[in-house]
Order: C-alpha cells, then structure tokens, then sequence
C-alpha cells in the first residue's frame, strides 16, 4: 500500500498546486533512437493462445504504430524442460495454444531475433483471488452536469507470510485507461486489501461499463512495471528521472517476459 | 575482510598504546586550555565569581573530557567490522595529535610575544534597539593592518603595545565612529552604532564604507542585509530569504515551486541549513513556495560556498548560516503585516531594564479561509496552511557571561476533505551560554536541538493509516576564539551531534488493508574537533587555515545488512544498542589566503575538503515532505568534496562598488542516485535501492554590486557545469546532473524615489533544468512508452521573469508607523517549465506530444500592510 503513500502525496500536490496551474502542448527536437527491439512476452495459467508480440520502437515524431519483427524463432520452456515453440501470425505475432502456466513453475523464454538471442525467465506465482470490485465517488470528485465522478477498487485477501505482487488493467467501456497499476504487499502482508484504481485519463460516472484484469506478477516483472508507473506523466509531484524500467530480458532490451495468472471481474457502475 | 585477524594481544597492546595517546593529547589540551584562560599554566579560582568558574569549568574539565571520550570512540574498533584501508585511525590520531602540538608551541611562543601588548575588547551593538552586530569592523587606526571584525555575538578583541589610539568602528548601513582609547591597562569598550538614512547618506573621506571584500581572507561567502531581502520583490510578497540569496552568483533556485537552491553545482541536499547554530532540515513550507524563514526575526545571513571556516562541516556544498534577532534591548515594540496570503506579527522589547531581551514573532496563513468560502466541493473540503514562531529572549549577567535561549516551530498542514492529510514541521532549539574569560578569549557554548518530522495520514474506510518519519539530532557545541596577537586570531572547539532516525511508522486500524509497521530506529554520532587560524602574515598577505576533524559512528541496536549492487542482500548482523556498526573518520584541510594588491584589489584562493554523513533520499524531483534521512553506513560512505578556487576581487569608487570574479572546481566522491523503481518509503532495505558515483563541478562567478545610494543593487552572471557518473547510468560517463545551468543571470535594482517611495526589481534568465526526454515510443502493457537513450540529454526551455515590487512608508506618526509593499511577480506572464511531459495527442488521434506544465504563467500582483507601534 505504499501506492497510497505516493498516491495521497500525489493527489495532494496536484489539489494543492497543479489545480489551477497551466499546460500547453510545446514542440521539441528530439533524437531518434528507433529500431530497438522491443519484446512483449505473456504466459498465463489460461489455456488458450500464449502470445509474444515482436516490434520495434518508432522516433517520437511518428504515429504509434511499430513496425512488427517478422522471421523471429520463439521459444517457451517449461520447468520439466520441454520446450513450445511459437509460431508467427500474424506478423511479429508469436503464439501457442498448446501450453497454459502452472503456478509456481519457472518458464523461460527464448528468442532469436535478426541473428541475435535473447532469453528471460519468469516465475508464475499463485493465484490470489480477487473478490469484488466496487464504485465510489472519487476523492476529488467534481460532479458534471450533476453526475458524479467515480473511482474503481478493487478488494482482495492478500495470503500472509508470502510476498505478493499484483498488476491490474481497467477499461471503461471498452477503452484501456492509460495508467500502470501496480502494487506489492509490503504493508498490507496478509491484509483485506483495497486498492483505488486511482487514474487521471477517463472519468468514470454511473452507467459506464468497467473492466478489471488483475495479474498475479513476480517480482521482476512488478519492478518493470513500478518502474513505468512512477514515471508516468500524470504524476503532479514530479516523476521520477525517466529511464527504460529494468527489463527481465538478457541482454537488455525493451520491453519484458511475464508468466502470470490472470483473472477479470465486470462491473455496471451505479 | 582482507585484513589478518590481530590476536588479543596485539590489539590490547594497540587500545593501550592508544590510550596513552589520547592521555597526552588530553594533558596537553587542557594545558593548552589552562594557558588560554590564565596567560600561565598556573590556575587561580579564588579570585573568580561563580559564573566564571562554571564557564572556565565548562572549558576547563568538560572539554577534556569529551575529547578522551570521543577519541576513545575512534579508538574502538569492532573487529567484525574493519575499518576500510584508507580511514586509518591511528594515522588520523597522529596528525590530528601533531597538529595540536604544533599549534601549543606555536601559541606558547607567541604568548612571551604577546606580554607586552595590553587587548581592548567588547561588544558592538546598534543604538537603537540594543542589537549586537555581526561582522562590524574594529580598526586602530594608527595601526592600520590590525583590523578586525566583530564575532556573531558582537565581540570584538584587539591589542597594542601600551599608548593613546583611535579606535575606527564601521558597519555597513550605519554612521562609523571614531573612539579614543588610552591603553595602559586590558580595556572593555562597548560601542554603539546609529544606522544611517540612506538618502541622506554622504560619502566623505574619513567616513567611507570598509573595503571587507578586498582585506578578508575569506572568499565564496556572500552576505545580504536584512533591508536588502525586505526591498526585493517576491511570489505573493511574502520576503524569502532563500529566494532572494539565489538572486546571487553561484547560488540557484531550485525553480518555481521549491525552496531549494543549488551552490556551486551541489543538490539541495548538501547546503548547511543553520538557524540559531540548529540544523534545519526541510526550509520549506507549502511544498517549496516559501521558506521556513521568517524575515521579520532575522539578523544576519550569511552563505559560504567555498573556502568553508573549520568551525562549519557536515556538508558538501554551502553553509547558511541564519542568525535571529536578539530582541530591542531599549523599547517595547509590536509590529507585524497583513498580506494577501500570510499575516505576521513581532513583539520584542527588554528584560530587566535592557540586561536582557525577548523577541517572539509568529506567522501564518490563511488561504485555508478562503478554501472554506468556495463552493468548489474539493477545495471547501481541504486544509491548506502552515504558520511558524520564532522565539528568543537573552540575558547578560555582567560584561562576561550572557545565555541566549532561543527556538523555532513551524508546521505545515494539507488535507483533503476526509480523505487524505499530511503535515510535516520543523522544531529547533538553542541554548547558548556565553563566556569571556578574559578580553582575549571569548567562549560559546552551545545546547542545541533539532527535529523534523512528517506524517501521511489516509482516512478512508478499509484503507485508514497514518506513516511518521521523523529526525532527532542533540548536539552540543563548544566553540572558542582566542586573540592569540594582532596578527593570530585562533578558532577551535568541537561539536558532538547525536541523531535519532525514525524512517518509517505506519499504524493503521484492525480493519484497514495496511499492516502496522515500524521500520528499525537508526542512532549515530556526527563528531567532529577543529582548529583554525587567521594569520595576518603582512600588510598584504592574510591566510586562513585551519582543520576540521569529522568522524561519524552507526550505532546500535538493530540489524544491518550489507548490499551487493545488485540490492541482494550479502550479509546481515545483529547489534546491540550501542554497539559500533560502522564508523569513518575524515580529516578535512582548509584553507584560504588573500593578497592584497592596493586599496582596491585584492586576489584570493582557496583548499577546502568536505564531507557529509547524512544524506536525504527523496527520488522525486519536486520538493516533497517526505524527506528520509540516513546517515553513513555499511553501505553508504562519506560524499567527499575537494574544491579550489581563485578570485579577483575589486572596489572602487571609494568603495561604493564592488566587483568579484571567481573560479572554482570541485570533485566530488561518493555520490547517490536511486535505481530505476527504488522505493524508499517506509523501507527497511531502503540502503538497497541506491547506486553510488562521482562528481565534478566547475564555473566562473561575476558579481557587481553597487552598495549605497538611492540606487543600489547588483548584477550577478554564473557560467558553470555540473556532471555525475555513476557505473548504473549513461554506460558510466558523465552526464549533466539536473542541477546543471550553463548560465545563470540576475539583476537586481532598488531605488529610493522620495522619502516614501522605494522601488525594486529583479531580473532573473537562467538555461533550463537538465531532462531526460524520450528517443523513441513503442507499446507495452496496451500504453503507449517512452524509451530513452541516456540520462540528462535534454535541456527545458530557458527560464526568464522579471518581478517588480514597491514600498510607500505611511505618515509620519507619534505612535505608529505603517507601510506598503505591492509587488507583481512575473511581470510579463513567461512561462517558466515546472514539468515537461509526454503523452498521447488529445487532438490528434494515433500520435504523442509534448506538454509543457507552468505553476505561474501570469503576472501575480499582491498587496502587504505592514505596521510598527
């Protein structure tokens, strides 16, 4: 929960300063440092396509679409040893039905991308069910046109004794919000948990259809994670210095390897 | 663990050895101090009243002895933790014993020397309030090269062979005297100064302004007058110390919305906050937009940046040090301000009629009644305030023994709506006790005692806690000056500093999702013992040199583990309380000389090491209040610096202007930078998250300041660089830190229009804050990101503002006084960058775009009544 500790500072300083303060979109020159491979690798306990998605990064100028690396070999081994290979389509598309993650099993990913190999290694925790989601006005709640604004939470029992880490994804109508959420237990070991899924990017009223996946992470991948969501923008009080997040994938390049458990939970908001 | 294991033996016959060392260092110490006291080694006490045999006892067995202790503590060395190769404690121990030694012959030889001379001592202060005054200078003026300048009590010592002299007594701002004194026997003369009007003010030849710059060996110190910081125009018109000593060379604002300031390159970390001789750990309030200094009950502010005087240490960077009023020993007054955000009041007056003093003066704000008023729901929900006392009263027994108490609390407090709150706060207090054993020796003792502490406080139902921090420093001070002739002005004492760190406590309710938690109290000694000399070696030449011997030691009880850089963690051990965890000793060199080529010129340089043993790790790049501090330790070695510098230094037109321009360099070892995700909040293995490097900083200062006059001000131009490596960032090359500005710039103009107009203004153009921006965006989770390439590439947009301000004094009236201050910050609504960030277009769909984020892009005007009665 020390997500609220920063969470609390944040929103704070953003009443206290941002409130009235000003913004404009500016022009810069930026250098152009593309064409870095960048890997997307999932591994859940569902069964169904795992995918791996292979592109590139694009100069800031352009339009996000990044182009896919095509011809890669892609490989998932499990802890008995035996290993899946994925296969292509659609372009930079990796992907196998024939393997579903078991808890507690390290997997490994392999991948041999124009002449050079890289691997990582991810460990799927257990499960830790998530047990309801609720609708409450925000903490800075500004009723428009009468209707007020809504944060999501999510509850869970976080089992005591072990280290936890959960990352969770929330669309609203369909649309992803654009924030990371990430948390571990470090102060809420062993805890009914509540956690705001507190966002700056769509505001949420009554009748808005929401959408909650939360992912059981280990912790390499929980850096990763927390390490882009305190440098997000929206943060009032000044990110953190910006750098590509520690990534799990040896030798370093972008993006990361995350065998996880998946679970979702849909709510009507009233 | 390289070193061979000593056998009992050895390391008995090693604790004796050293033992015996430190015995004779002590025996010799006090004999030194028996000499200073008595001009013999012979002690008489029956002659003395009680308070002088307390103060001499202070001195005499109480120095001592903290000096075995604390040499025993150095002595002590666990042999579970070796000390490193390069802290070797018997070396210190003997350069610091030969050191002593030297400076005991060297005084013994001075003082048959000194028989013959007869000392007149005492104390400057201003006529109308009583206020003692710092840095005043004392010449005879038929022996013109012994100049000296009152101490920060107002105590000046100076002597001569017998015989009939001028004394010439000036301060800056007031009318100098001229004071004949026959010297046959020790003489204690106290002078009063009478400030001047400024539009009045005539310059004649026998009254011209000191030329301190040009004569002082002291260089990269800059002091401001308490009507200067009050004539500058500021945010919201609240006067700022802080803010207004960035306005001069080689000192730069941390930006809009942070009180912190940068010296010579150093992050705001490593500036010597000192209110009253307490350390001041966060000086701001309301998240940086104002300091915690209230200008109304302050004396004296001085800043050095280079060439730091032994008697200072613990930090790299700069020392403030901020001196408060003492209280008008003449009058009882009461005057205060009602301004658009804060109102402040003071009352001063004396103690038994004039022996003694007091002073309380206190401010706050009340933007909270607005936020109360308005029909926003969030913001009529809120708390948003701090307020601040500053208190102070003295007493002078007799000419020779004075206590001085004073004390400063201030609290900060945001909150919102039965959600979330946080207030943080500073308290400090000091007790001084001063002592002149006779009109060559003046002596400080000092009590001092210093907390920050802050706390985050969530209300909501399930997710209820509150989280502390806090720090707790007891520190005890002696501080001696001896006028060892006219040519040797002697500093020493030592200093014995206590913390107690509470990094994190988070307690919560049965059916919140937090745990209570409680991270390990941290306890450790800053210690330190200095000696120092003022040598006026010619008419030309002045030196300053001196030793400042600092040691820190981790303390017990609890248990530290040792990292390896990767954060895992090597080894971790149990202490008990009390046992030695960790320790490091350092032997800081100062040294500053100046030559003086005329009247108006003067060179100067300057050595000097420092080092700092407790540092504050704060990963965000705003000024937040959850400042965590830790000391030096298993993993955290002293951040050193060496830095020289060079100037030239220039008055001329009688003094009226000065010109300076130096030079410095500085490296700087051991260094902190977090890792990418480091969580320092409430974090046990908080020493885990940290990567260590170097440093270098460098830069050329212009300063021209024209003193006096119905116009005065100055213009100050900073070219520098500052660069970081550290073997985790930028593949181990140096990168701009984001403290670095190539230029720095700053006007600053008043001008007194009539009798009850003044008018000010300020210039400000400074290169942007070093940034790392994206050099390219890819996908990950479903959002688009940044990638970057390298650590500080980018610069933000140059800053630039102008603020004008002015003053209309009311009618003159019998029993009150009253004025105006208005002032528009931002005159030209520039936008000055608080954060430049990235994102996905909201106009343009499938695209990014940068935006730039401005706390005041518009002018802020604001109004102040201030009034006296």
């Amino acid at each position: 929960m020390k997500k609220y500790l920063f969470n609390t500072i944040l929103f704070l300083f953003g009443a206290a300063l941002i409130l009235d303060s000003c913004t404009k979109v500016i022009d810069l020159k930026l250098d152009n440092a593309a064409s870095q491979l960048d890997i997307e690798a999932n591994l859940t306990n569902i069964s169904g396509p795992q995918t791996v998605r292979l592109s590139t990064n694009v100069p800031f100028s352009n339009i996000n679409t990044y182009p896919p690396v095509t011809g890669a070999t892609v490989t998932i081994k499990g802890q008995t040893g035996k290993s899946y290979t994925l296969t292509e389509g659609p372009q930079g598309s990796y992907s196998t039905s024939a393997l579903a993650g078991v808890a507690g099993n390290t997997y490994t990913l392999n991948v041999l991308a124009a002449g050079q190999a890289y691997s990582a290694i991810s460990t799927m925790p257990a499960t830790v069910k998530m047990d309801s989601l609720s609708d409450e006005n925000r903490p800075l709640n500004r009723p428009q046109n009468g209707k007020d604004q809504k944060v999501i939470t999510v509850y869970y029992q976080d089992p005591p004794g072990v280290a936890n880490q959960y990352r969770f994804i929330l669309w609203v109508n369909g649309v992803q919000v654009k924030s990371v959420f990430s948390y571990d237990d470090q102060l809420t070991d062993g805890r009914y948990v509540t956690s705001d899924l507190l966002e700056q990017d769509i505001d949420i009223y009554a009748g808005d259809i929401v959408k909650v996946e939360m992912q059981c992470i280990d912790r390499p991948v929980y850096t990763y994670w927390f390490t882009l969501e305190s440098q997000q923008a929206n943060n009032a009080a000044g990110a953190v210095a910006p750098a590509n997040p520690p990534t799990n994938v040896n030798p370093a390049t972008l993006g990361y390897f995350s065998a996880h458990t998946t679970q979702t939970m849909t709510l009507i908001v009233k | 663990m390289n070193n061979h294991h000593q056998s009992r033996a050895e390391s008995l016959l090693l604790w004796l050895l050293r033992a015996a060392a430190s015995l004779i260092f002590v025996t010799l110490l006090s004999g030194l101090v028996r000499l200073l006291i008595t001009g013999s080694f012979h002690y008489d006490i029956s002659g003395m009243n009680r308070l002088d045999k307390v103060g001499d006892a202070i001195i005499g067995i109480l120095l001592p002895a903290t000096v075995l202790l604390l040499f025993f503590y150095y002595s002590l060395s666990d042999n579970s933790t070796p000390l490193p190769a390069y802290v070797n404690v018997s070396h210190i121990a003997k350069v610091a014993f030969k050191s002593v030694a030297v400076i005991f012959l060297l005084l013994l030889s001075f003082s048959s020397s000194a028989q013959n001379r007869v000392t007149v001592s005492g104390t400057v202060k201003d006529a109308a309030t009583g206020e003692t005054l710092i840095g005043a200078s004392v010449i005879i003026k038929e022996i013109p090269q012994t100049g000296t300048a009152t101490n920060a009590y107002g105590f000046y010592s100076v002597s001569a062979a017998p015989g009939e002299y001028t004394l010439v007594v000036s301060y800056t701002g007031y009318e100098s005297i001229l004071q004949q004194v026959s010297l046959n026997k020790p003489l204690t003369v106290n002078i009063s100064l009478s400030a001047k009007n400024q539009l009045e003010e005539v310059l004649i030849g026998g009254n011209r302004p000191n030329n301190d710059q040009i004569a002082s060996p002291q260089m990269g110190v800059e002091k401001l007058t308490m009507s200067q910081i009050n004539s500058v125009p500021v945010l919201l018109g609240e006067k700022d110390v802080l803010k207004t000593i960035s306005l001069l060379p080689g000192i730069k604002a941390a930006g809009e919305g942070n009180t912190g300031f940068f010296v010579r390159g150093g992050a705001s970390d490593q500036n010597l906050i000192l209110l009253d001789e307490a350390t001041v750990y966060n000086a701001s309030h309301l998240l940086g937009f104002f300091s915690t200094f209230n200008s109304d009950a302050i004396k004296d502010v001085s800043i050095y940046k280079g060439g730091m005087p032994a008697e200072y240490g613990g930090r790299l960077s700069s020392v403030l040090d901020i001196k408060m009023l003492d209280g008008n020993k003449k009058d009882f007054t009461v005057e205060g301000g009602l301004g658009l955000i804060a109102s402040r009041i003071k009352v001063e007056g004396p103690i038994d009629s004039g022996k003694g003093s007091f002073l309380v003066s206190a401010r706050r704000t009340y933007i909270d009644l607005f936020t109360k008023a308005a029909k926003d729901s969030v913001v009529k929900g809120s708390s948003l305030y701090f307020y601040d006392i500053n208190a102070k009263g003295n007493y002078h027994f007799d000419d020779r023994n004075a206590l001085f108490i004073s004390g400063y609390f201030g609290h900060d407090d945001i909150g919102l709506k039965n959600t979330f709150g946080t207030n943080w706060g500073n308290a400090t207090g000091t007790i001084r006790f001063n002592h002149i054993f006779n009109n060559r020796l003046f002596s400080n003792t000092s009590l001092i005692y210093s907390n920050y502490h802050y706390q985050v406080q969530s209300f909501l139902t399930n997710d209820d806690f509150a989280a502390t921090s806090k720090i707790t420093d007891l520190n005890f001070k002696e501080d001696l000056q001896y006028s060892l002739s006219n040519t040797h002005t002697l500093k020493f004492g030592l200093n014995i500093l206590h913390h107690t760190i509470a990094p994190g406590n988070i307690s919560s309710s049965e059916t919140s999702s937090v745990n209570n938690k409680s991270v390990e109290e941290r306890y450790g000694f800053e210690n330190a013992l200095y000696v120092s000399d003022e040598w006026k070696a010619s008419e030309k030449l002045t030196v300053l040199y001196g030793l400042r011997l600092s040691g820190v030691a981790l303390l017990g009880p609890g248990t530290f583990s040792t990292y390896a850089a990767s954060g895992n963690t090597v080894s971790s051990q149990t202490y008990s309380s009390g046992q030695l965890v960790k320790n490091y000793v350092n032997l800081e060199p100062r040294f500053s000389a100046s030559y003086q080529l005329n009247d108006e010129n003067s060179i100067k340089a300057s050595y000097n090491r420092n080092t700092q043993n407790i540092h504050l790790l704060n990963n965000s790049t705003s000024s937040t209040p959850t400042d965590l501090y830790v000391l030096s330790s298993n993993n955290i070695k002293p951040e050193i610096v060496d830095q020289i510098s060079t100037g030239w230094f220039k008055n001329f037109h009688d003094n009226l202007f000065e010109f300076s321009a130096e030079i410095y360099y500085k490296w700087l070892q051991n260094q902190i930078d977090y890792k990418g995700g480091a969580n320092l909040i409430a974090n046990q293995d908080v020493e885990s998250q940290l990567t260590y490097g170097s440093g270098r900083a460098y830069g050329l200062e212009l300063y021209l300041k024209k003193k006096y006059g119905r116009f005065n001000g100055w213009i100050s131009y900073t070219l520098s660089r500052t660069e970081d490596k550290f073997s985790a960032i930028n593949n181990n090359s140096y990168f701009p830190a984001s403290q670095d500005r190539t230029h720095d710039f700053s006007a600053v103009g008043i001008y007194k229009l009539n009798k009850r107009w003044t008018l000010s203004g300020t210039f400000i153009y400074n290169t942007g804050n070093a940034v790392s921006y994206p050099t390219g965006k890819y996908s990950t989770g479903g959002l688009t990101t940044f990638s970057y390439s390298g650590r500080n590439g980018y610069r933000e947009p140059a800053n630039n503002r102008l603020d004008l301000g002015a003053t209309l004094e009311g009618k003159e009236h019998k029993r009150y006084h009253s004025s105006w201050t208005f002032s528009i910050y931002n005159v030209y609504g520039h936008w000055d960058p608080y954060t430049i960030t990235f994102r996905d277009s909201k106009t343009v769909p499938n695209t990014t775009e940068a935006v730039e984020t401005s706390l005041f892009p518009k002018p802020i005007p604001s109004v102040t009544w201030n009034f006296k009665f």
